[in-house]
């Protein structure tokens, strides 16, 4: 029977490499002069610095992964950590120079940002080089800035939380980025203030045989409510980029934070990502993660609740295609009474590409009358991709409702049977029934990415309609 | 032009290994209405999915005609294309896909032709109004969760929207209550006009009582044993099969 | 832990796919000083059954294990073993083969190497019960091994009742041809630590390989059951089913792996694994792992962990049944299909016995 052509993401946009034209590229590798030179580039404070350089020392003594995606073909000697482009941070769009700008037209930030968000931040390799919110969100007192000039500005509000909540001997690749962190967004928002549209931060990749090491803190004041979305891509090299980004997201009593990720690095990244939240009481924290590029990724989201009544989701999809390997999932730590979580993750796995869902769901003793429930559906398209589910339920209490439930398998030939009966080709049927099954994520991402999601299953559904 | 829609010509089907029919004579003309009656397992739904050449099922000898075309070895989308639809007797449920997006791109691959977004969503809501389906239906994901009956009422208003030259009912009134019967009938009364048929494969006769038919056959064991008008129904929910059987 | 009693550590019983270190569950550690070597014979054997259909004799069998529970653990069997059962299965009998492993002062430590091959068109029943007294310290090191070949119908029924203070350690691989058919039933209540490594290579076309365990964990008993299920044939079945339940500060790592491998078209693998604790202070851990390099299967697995339904306990309360008397009720209930699977009464009633006394 032939198999359907599920075809990758047009990933033309994507791909235009702009000229890699920096101001300032640091030499390659990973050393303690490297990340000094990093820290004098960047101005840091002397905090700062120090905690650059404690963190490289934590960094050379962990070791690399013992489990998960072989990550041997990284080598830190051949990455450049720090690219600083040739531009300042900009306020306005005319302000950023031609080709970075056009960049992010091609990539539909600045309409975007015109139509439906009320605050958009773009990096550009190493630095933030646009930053802009809506007038009266800075009025309610609301700030949205990259973490560079937070430092400066917020020095009492950064220190307090930068790298607390994911400490930096969390693993090797967290404490890397603690040593030659650059860009990334810094966010609060203040007591009872709820957003009514999201704010975007998007990072572009451009230099080859570097890395990105953005830091997203985001602060969300009791009682307050945000949508924070994220959107990474980079044009394919021939050798290996990184990216280790981190966020950190602070959510306290009666706040409410959706962060929505839409993750399609090239397929030569090595996407080794950590983000965490800290919940408060009657909190609550849903991710809605899609996953589709880089070649190798190792990214499961922390929900850690810890207040009473504190609640999270995770509802995330990964499409694995030729050469990726995309080791992803979800972790909740119950540390509080009555606290829940929801898990309901899917992958598609297809042209002998890898999905694992791997994760933690952790309650602690102090957690009575919590509840969790956890979904998984794998998707296999052919015989030469994989699908792995590696769930790790950890109940240290009695006083719990806790479920998990895995399917893996393929479309089946009878639901074919019974779309070609209704005049669809058996790649159309096909296509319909994984664009479905996608569904239930597509759904909650923002609707531009939805769009996307579906190109990338290449259903003319809507198209054809006229 | 001949007036002939399908002709099935000593039809063998086998499932796997098994055989199941073993030589079946049909001719459905335009404007007519057939009932194939039969036991269980005496091969009905095989010969509603031979037709539309399902892969499990492999075809050992005859041909199936279809307005003057062998259309034994075409896929089935291509005959459904050419203007068959089936109605399953468990109709699949598929996640995430709405009633109305579905039938929609079912309706284009049909037709070739653009849908007319606004028409088509009438169209729709009119199908629906007189089936006595919840148009919310149209919104939810397809057949996902419906009962049984609205499963059965789905098919029939997807028969109604894709208007195929053949419809063929497979089990369409079993499992449903009376009420539900009447409105199936009713969709089937509303289908039907001099340029198409309709094939309805059932066990029982229920749906008989509610519709005028043209032809009544009596399949056993793989093959056609009686042919006959309604009143042969009648004959068999008096006496049951047990006269046609060996 | 201090680094100097670290290094007496060994980890054993490692999941076929490793997951991060900080959950816990890769592996278990024993101290070496746990593994005991015994250079007396085992003797207090006793093997009930039918001699005509079933050939048993003290051999050697060369040992060579894909799992187990760990190098110095399978080299202990090999090396050191004291007791050792060649089986072979020559024809089809549904008359039991018992083997009563009974612990004692004289006999503490059995360190054993069981090896059964059932030919081409048998079936046989095969109990291996280990039962200590209370005060004995017993320890456990097995391995056992089958392959069943074409046709064949095994079923293997191992009741653990050792004492709250014994080491229990099994590795089991089976290798089940086409259309062979492997059944286990495990029964673990005994030992103060149980680390059990499973293995299923279902190699052929149509293999079925079934796997029920009933567990029950009390004071501070450790369970770290590691259950692996490869699927290599077409249309091949995989099924595992484990009912437990932890009090007190009981500890039970469940690690279930079913794995399809590359070509096993149309295969079916299921997993279901329910914990009911009935303390606040007992551990579940679960690993319910999935594996698929193959697309024409069916895999799920489902896994659930809580207290007894307070509802099935308040309307069995108000039949007049005292807290206690309803849990045993409702373990016992969730414990039956499995049991179901024995169909010696004798057997059946000496466990529904140590329910209640562990229960109690």
């Amino acid at each position: 029977m032939a198999k359907t052509q599920v075809e990758d993401i047009d990933r033309n946009v994507y791909d235009i490499k702009d000229k890699d034209n920096y101001d300032f590229k640091i030499e390659k590798g990973i050393t303690k002069e490297i990340v000094e030179e990093i820290s004098k580039q960047k101005n840091d404070p002397e905090w700062m610095r120090e905690f650059r350089l404690k963190a490289l020392e934590v960094y050379n003594s962990l070791e690399m992964p013992t489990w998960g995606p072989d990550l041997s073909e990284l080598n830190m000697e051949e990455i450049a950590t720090y690219v600083r482009p040739k531009t300042k941070l900009n306020t306005s769009w005319d302000d950023v120079p031609d080709d970075i700008k056009n960049t992010f037209d091609r990539l539909g930030i600045p309409e975007a940002e015109r139509k439906s968000l009320a605050g958009v931040g773009a990096q550009y390799d190493s630095e933030v080089v646009y930053h802009s919110m809506k007038e009266d969100l800075i009025k309610q007192g609301v700030i949205y800035t990259d973490m560079e000039t937070a430092i400066r500005e917020y020095p009492d509000l950064v220190k307090q939380y930068f790298m607390k909540c994911v400490p930096v001997n969390d693993h090797k690749f967290v404490a890397l980025h603690g040593a030659v962190w650059s860009g990334g967004s810094f966010v609060y928002v203040p007591k009872n203030v709820k957003l009514d549209f999201p704010l975007q931060s998007y990072f572009r990749l451009n230099s080859p045989e570097s890395g990105q090491f953005e830091h997203t803190l985001i602060i969300v004041e009791e009682g307050a409510s945000l949508h924070f979305i994220e959107g990474c891509s980079a044009p394919k090299y021939n050798k290996i980029n990184l990216h280790a980004g981190c966020v950190e997201l602070i959510v306290k009593d009666n706040a409410y934070l959706r962060y929505s990720t839409i993750e399609n690095w090239s397929k030569n990244m090595m996407n080794l990502n950590t983000k965490k939240a800290m919940i408060g009481k009657n909190a609550q924290v849903d991710w809605v993660t899609g996953s589709f590029g880089s070649k190798i990724s190792m990214l499961y989201p922390l929900s850690q609740l810890n207040g009473e009544g504190a609640k999270t989701e995770y509802t995330g999809i990964s499409f694995a295609g030729e050469g990726q390997n995309l080791d992803t999932g979800f972790k909740a730590i119950h540390n509080a009474p009555n606290t829940s979580s929801v898990v309901n993750a899917k992958s598609i796995s297809k042209n002998g590409g890898k999905c694992t869902y791997r994760s933690l769901i952790k309650i602690s003793p102090k957690a009575k009358g919590s509840k969790s429930s956890v979904s998984c559906e794998s998707l296999m398209l052919d015989d030469i991709s994989v699908s792995d589910t590696i769930p790790v339920n950890d109940i240290q209490t009695d006083d719990v409702e806790f479920s998990h439930e895995a399917k893996i398998g393929k479309i089946s030939d009878k639901t074919i049977f019974y779309l070609m009966s209704r005049g669809l080709s058996e790649e159309d049927a096909k296509a319909m029934i994984v664009r479905g099954f996608a569904y239930p994520i597509s759904k909650e991402l923002p609707v531009e990415y939805a769009v996307e999601m579906n190109n990338l299953i290449n259903l003319e559904l809507e198209g054809c309609i006229g | 032009m001949s007036n002939t829609l399908i002709e099935l010509k000593d039809l063998h089907v086998n499932a796997g290994e098994k055989e199941i029919l073993k030589g079946i004579n049909l001719k459905i003309n335009k404007g007519e209405i057939h009932v194939i009656m039969g036991p269980n397992g005496s091969g009905k739904t095989t010969t509603a999915n031979a037709i539309l050449n399902n892969p499990e099922y492999t075809k050992t000898a005859g041909q199936v005609i279809y307005e003057g075309e062998n259309i034994n070895d075409l896929k089935t989308d291509e005959i459904a294309r050419k203007g068959v639809f089936m109605s399953f007797q468990l109709p699949e449920e598929i996640p995430g896909i709405s009633v109305t997006n579905f039938l929609k791109y079912a309706k284009n691959k049909i037709t070739g032709q653009p849908v007319k977004i606004f028409q088509f969503k009438d169209e729709l809501k009119k199908y629906m109004e007189e089936l006595n389906m919840n148009p919310k239906n149209m919104d939810r994901s397809l057949n996902v969760g419906f009962s049984g009956g609205e499963k059965k009422k789905n098919e029939i208003l997807q028969m109604l929207v894709l208007n195929p030259k053949l419809a063929i009912l497979d089990e369409t009134d079993s499992g449903l209550d009376v009420d539900a019967i009447k409105t199936v009938s009713k969709g089937i009364e509303m289908f039907k006009n001099e340029n198409n048929a309709v094939l309805i494969i059932t066990h029982n006769n229920k749906i008989l009582h509610s519709l005028k038919v043209d032809y009544v056959h009596v399949l056993v064991d793989g093959k056609i044993v009686a042919t006959g008008t309604q009143e042969l129904a009648t004959e068999i929910e008096n006496n049951g099969y047990s006269k046609y059987k060996k | 832990m201090d680094n100097k009693k670290g290094k007496n550590m060994l980890r054993i019983n490692e999941t076929p796919v490793r997951t991060s270190k900080s959950f816990n569950i890769n592996d278990i550690n024993i101290n070496e000083t746990e593994i005991e070597n015994e250079s007396n014979v085992f003797e207090n054997v006793e093997i009930i059954g039918d001699s005509s259909k079933i050939q048993i004799s003290n051999n050697k069998t060369p040992i060579n294990l894909k799992y187990g529970l760990g190098e110095e653990l399978t080299n202990q069997v090999k090396n050191n073993s004291n007791q050792e059962f060649q089986i072979v299965v020559d024809s089809k009998t549904n008359k039991e083969t018992i083997f009563n492993f009974d612990f004692n002062k004289t006999n503490s430590s059995l360190i054993e190497n069981i090896d059964i091959l059932a030919n081409e068109g048998t079936s046989a029943t095969f109990v291996f019960k280990y039962e200590s007294l209370k005060d004995v310290e017993a320890y456990h090191n097995g391995i056992i091994k089958l392959n069943a070949k074409e046709n064949s119908n095994i079923n293997i029924i191992i009741i653990n009742l050792l004492s709250d203070n014994s080491k229990n350690l099994l590795a089991i691989e089976n290798t089940i041809e086409k259309n062979a058919n492997v059944t286990y039933t495990i029964v673990d209540f005994g030992g103060e630590k149980t680390v059990t490594n499973y293995y299923s290579n279902v190699a052929g076309d149509f293999a079925k390989s079934n796997l029920n365990t009933i567990y029950l964990g009390k004071d501070k008993q450790v369970l770290d059951l590691n259950y692996i299920a490869e699927l290599y044939g077409e249309k091949s079945n995989v099924n595992i089913e484990v009912q437990g339940a932890l009090k007190d500060k009981a500890r039970k790592n469940f690690k279930g792996t079913i794995d399809f491998k590359k070509g096993c078209k149309k295969a079916v693998g299921e997993e279901n694994e329910n914990c009911m604790l009935l303390s606040d202070t007992a551990k579940s851990i679960a690993l319910p792992m999935l594996l698929c390099s193959e697309e024409d299967v069916e895999g799920a697995h489902s896994s659930s962990a809580g207290k007894i339904g307070e509802k099935e306990l308040f309307y069995i309360m108000s039949r007049g049944f005292e807290l206690k008397e309803a849990q045993k009720l409702l373990v016992r209930a969730n414990f039956n299909k499995i049991l179901e699977n024995i169909s010696n009464e004798d057997l059946k009633n000496l466990i529904l016995k140590n329910i209640d006394l562990k229960l109690d």
